[in-house]
């Protein structure tokens, strides 16, 4: 219990830092959302000063920072300038979204890691394994930008599936079934797209953790006990080889988040990283703030759920109870 | 040795590949922003050795393009005349490694123009535009890694030697820039900085981001080796003999990182060549006319482009080889089969 | 049989008696805090409160079984750590009192060899870059002497001047603990700690380095602290011996008493598991 509460003040303590940390880069801006404005001869000087009084821009960093985390804690996470409005309704709605294609991606790309990696492991050096091994050093090294365009290629080619977005444009009259299937036919592309960038790496670790395990003395002993291959792989081997492939776990959601900004510009998927991107450009501050620490909740909370799995599968990390 | 020989391959094929990007302008048969508005979005040309009546001809050469009969966009080859390939014709001027004037060539067209990989929007040489691009991708992209590389070192060195206070500093920083997803890191620190800039400032506002992105994996890693390694009994013996922290640094423990750096770059160095593709594909990154493998591709963010000109895509698989140079690299680090090794680092467990 | 002490061994002790002692240690004790990050730390008590004198040309064996407390000891002795509390007296000057400046001047005159030879030579070097290292960090030396210097050291440890050119991976264990050795004695050291310096190689190289050990000391009239868990080695090589429990000396006496009248339980168990021979041996037929 103390190891998982030790996690979890961890994990508030990375969320804290980012947060300053963010505010950090802000001072060091060169240019504001202001600044832009002033440029704009339609409003005036007077205006713009107001502005910034207004929004606290004229008071220093640690005053900044102060009001923001009260804006947290009203649930509004500062004021978007762009939008004219708080930044938490806009954060969560693109979150949701973002959330939604990341939890497929992994889900999936662990769902044909695990079974393709034991399976590889089983025939170590033969010719399937030396297979897939090309096979997969070959997607490592195509970018995932050169993937997202390609599929995109492919999708406006074929005319199989839609190009872009999260929905189609009558999305609203369809039936409660139909909604499903359209969403569904939509996500099909980023998911791919996704799951590719992030499968190869997934794959060869599985693939190397189980090989580890499987030349273990007593996993030799089990094959002398006459215990079936299925068994021997899944009920023995596997959770041996469980410990370094959870915190690939944690790691790989990172990875996945990263990805999916890419993704889901090119393909325009209404998640955070468009948002994120329109924000950069118009110097819409608190909007970036507020989609950096977001994805950073995703990644702590990705890592808290290794963390958890963890505990639930090494019974050392239970009894230990907080040494290390 | 067999290391080092599948070592010494991987240099050598990287050696070609950076050697004729940084050859870019005698390689490249035309300067990278001249434009010929006559022929925009030309489909790459094919080299041919059998014209169309069947002869056999020793040199190479293509057909020149012309509009297909009632259509607008669609191109064939008009066959009644072969251009050949002509080698070292002069054409362009151009500076080799920014200094030497020349215009010698590697090849060209003397009656027609080229286009290998086809023409963009301004009818602007794609391949001329992919070789110069690479400059700016992978410079940005070696520095970057320098960059990086140099401040993971140094504070690596300074925790892991040093210890104490200064070690829990460090280390918790270094876990703060591990906790954000490097590309939405990325992207933030590339918001705070001015975004219209010239090229060349661009250049250096990338690389400088880039750099200061990274620094944490390759902090702990070399920490990590600097602690194990001022606690080797040679260490505590050359203490022994009275040796400084500067000399203990120098001849005992920085060398043992070196194998950790080189694996670093092998590392770093395609990924932020990638990262730099990104920035440039969305827009943050080197601007127009300069090219750079990300500013190429941002083109293909247009509907009709994606749809009716399959050439635009090219330059995206331009990192493919030098991706593939660099992953044999990293992984002739290590022993044979220990790419998973490797790969463990880039995720930095 | 029991193990005899050796009558071959040099008889030094008896004249050295009246000479001031070398090297003179006072109720010497060292802490490790061991923090976690939640919670009070807790304390180890790697020495406490141990004493001893060893006079020039002795040797001294400390014999005790692991986690006794000897490495902690030999790492303060080279002044690698500093004490928590208590006196070195080295040739009459305090080491842990005495200012850095004083310090890193005597601390040349106390040499270390380590148990694992592998570790303790830069395996990135060369024989000769190794073996020259003390002495280019004493900067006093010319070229010319300072390969003078390597090759009598060479010749005095044994070892054939081919090698020089060699990284220390090519030596075999023996040959790695002589160069050790050669290294130490660069500097012209007045008391060597030998921590477990035997106990990483094959019996019979343990036995060729004792005998060097012996050699060079009767020689150069070296000093010895001779750290071991081996007490037939320490009874070999040792005038007195001092056995460590828990941090404290036990018993202190010279190798025939704590032989033949072990006090302490300590001892006898470790005198217990010597091996010894059970059956005779069949007489030669002659």
């Amino acid at each position: 219990m103390r190891y998982l509460l030790r996690r979890l003040s961890h994990a508030l303590f990375l969320l804290a830092g980012v947060s300053i940390l963010a505010f950090l880069f802000t001072a060091l801006a060169p240019g504001t959302y202001f600044d832009e404005m002033r440029l704009n001869p339609q409003i005036a000087p007077e205006t713009v000063t107001a502005l910034r009084a207004q929004y606290g821009f004229d008071k220093p960093l640690p005053v900044r920072y102060a009001s923001w985390l009260r804006s947290v804690i009203h649930g509004e996470m500062g004021f978007s300038f762009a939008y004219n409005g708080p930044v938490a309704p806009l954060l969560l709605v693109r979150a949701r979204n973002t959330l939604l294609l990341t939890i497929t991606a992994t889900l999936l790309a662990w769902g044909i890691a695990l079974p393709l990696g034991v399976w590889s492991a089983d025939r170590l050096g033969r010719l399937p394994d030396r297979l897939l091994s090309w096979a997969t050093a070959g997607l490592l090294v195509i970018p995932d930008l050169a993937v997202a365009l390609g599929l995109l290629v492919l999708a406006v080619r074929s005319g199989w599936f839609p190009t872009g977005g999260m929905a189609s444009v009558d999305f609203e009259t369809l039936s409660p079934f139909n909604k499903l299937r359209d969403l569904a036919l939509h996500m099909i592309l980023p998911v791919t797209a996704l799951v590719l960038s992030s499968l190869p790496l997934l794959v060869r670790h599985v693939r190397a953790a189980v090989a580890d395990v499987l030349n273990a003395p007593f996993l030799l002993a089990a094959v002398g006990h006459g215990i079936r291959k299925r068994t021997l792989l899944y009920r023995y081997a596997l959770p041996a080889a469980a410990n370094p492939l959870i915190s690939l776990f944690g790691f790989s959601i990172g990875v996945l988040l990263s990805g999916s900004l890419l993704i889901e510009v090119v393909m325009s998927w209404p998640g955070l990283g468009p948002l994120l991107l329109e924000a950069v450009l118009a110097r819409d501050l608190y909007v970036v703030v507020g989609g950096i620490l977001g994805s950073t909740l995703f990644l702590v909370g990705g890592n808290l759920l290794a963390d958890l799995l963890l505990y639930w599968a090494d019974p050392r990390i239970r009894t230990e109870s907080g040494a290390r | 040795m067999r290391v080092r020989r599948t070592f010494a391959k991987w240099l050598v094929v990287l050696g070609v590949l950076h050697g004729m990007v940084v050859c870019a302008g005698f390689f490249a048969p035309y300067d990278p922003v001249e434009q010929d508005r006559q022929s925009p979005y030309l489909p790459p040309m094919r080299l041919h050795l059998l014209d169309a009546h069947g002869h056999l001809h020793v040199r190479p050469f293509v057909y020149a393009l012309r509009l297909r009969e009632s259509s607008f966009d669609q191109f064939e080859e008009d066959t009644t005349e072969p251009h050949p390939v002509k080698f070292f014709l002069r054409g362009a001027r151009y500076r080799l490694l920014g200094f030497l004037p020349l215009r010698m060539h590697f090849f060209g067209g003397e009656n027609t123009r080229i286009y290998l990989l086809g023409t963009d929007a301004y009818g602007r040489d794609q391949f001329s535009r992919l070789l110069f691009g690479g400059q700016v991708s992978l410079f940005a992209g070696l520095l970057g890694a320098g960059v990086t590389l140099f401040i993971g070192w140094s504070i690596g060195a300074v925790a892991g030697y040093y210890g104490g206070w200064r070690d829990s500093l460090l280390m918790r920083v270094a876990e703060l820039f591990l906790a954000l997803p490097w590309l939405y890191l990325l992207f933030a620190l590339r918001a705070f900085l001015p975004l219209a800039v010239s090229p060349l400032e661009a250049f250096f506002l990338i690389t400088a981001v880039l750099g200061a992105v990274g620094w944490a994996r390759p902090a702990r890693l070399v920490r990590g080796v600097v602690l194990s390694a001022k606690e080797r009994d040679f260490v505590r013996a050359a203490r022994g003999f009275g040796a400084s922290n500067g000399y203990l640094l120098r001849r005992h423990i920085l060398p043992e990182t070196s194998s950790v750096l080189l694996t670093q770059a092998a590392i770093l160095i395609p990924q932020y060549v990638l990262a730099e593709m990104t920035l440039s594909f969305l827009g943050l990154g080197v601007p127009e006319p300069v090219p750079s493998w990300g500013n190429l591709l941002s083109g293909l963010q247009q509907y009709s482009v994606l749809v009716s000109y399959w050439w635009m895509y090219l330059p995206a698989l331009a990192m493919v080889p030098f991706f593939l140079g660099y992953l044999g690299l990293a992984s002739s680090f290590e022993e044979r089969g220990a790419v998973y090794k490797i790969e463990s680092r880039i995720w930095g467990m | 049989m029991r193990f005899r002490v050796s009558s071959m061994k040099v008889e030094a002790s008896a004249g050295s008696q009246n000479m001031p002692p070398l090297l003179k240690v006072e109720n010497l004790v060292k802490c490790y805090a061991r923090r976690s990050l939640v919670g009070r730390g807790e304390e180890l008590l790697a020495l406490n409160g141990v004493s001893f004198t060893v006079f020039p040309g002795t040797t001294l064996a400390v014999v005790g079984e692991s986690g006794s407390g000897k490495s902690t000891l030999a790492s303060c002795l080279a002044c690698l750590e500093s004490p928590t509390a208590g006196n070195i007296w080295f040739e009459g000057k305090d080491i842990v009192k005495v200012e850095e400046r004083v310090r890193r001047q005597l601390r040349p005159q106390i040499q270390l060899i380590f148990q694992d030879p592998a570790s303790s030579l830069n395996p990135r070097w060369s024989v000769l870059e190794i073996l020259l290292e003390p002495l280019i960090l004493r900067r006093k030396f010319t070229r010319e002497e300072m390969k003078q210097c390597a090759s009598s050291l060479l010749e005095r440890v044994g070892l054939s001047p081919d090698f020089v050119e060699r990284p220390p991976t090519e030596l075999s264990g023996g040959q790695r603990q002589r160069l050790a050795i050669a290294r130490a004695l660069a500097l012209q050291p007045k008391l060597l700690i030998l921590d477990e310096a035997l106990s990483a190689l094959d019996c019979s190289v343990q036995a060729q380095i004792a005998n060097l050990l012996r050699e060079l000391q009767s020689s150069l009239g070296m000093t010895y602290l001779f750290i071991t868990h081996d007490l037939a080695m320490a009874v070999y090589l040792a005038d007195e011996i001092a056995v460590m429990s828990r941090g404290r000396i036990v018993e202190l006496g010279s190798a025939e008493q704590i032989l033949d009248q072990p006090q302490h339980e300590t001892t006898r168990q470790l005198l217990r598991a010597l091996p010894r021979m059970t059956r005779a041996l069949p007489a030669p037929e002659q």
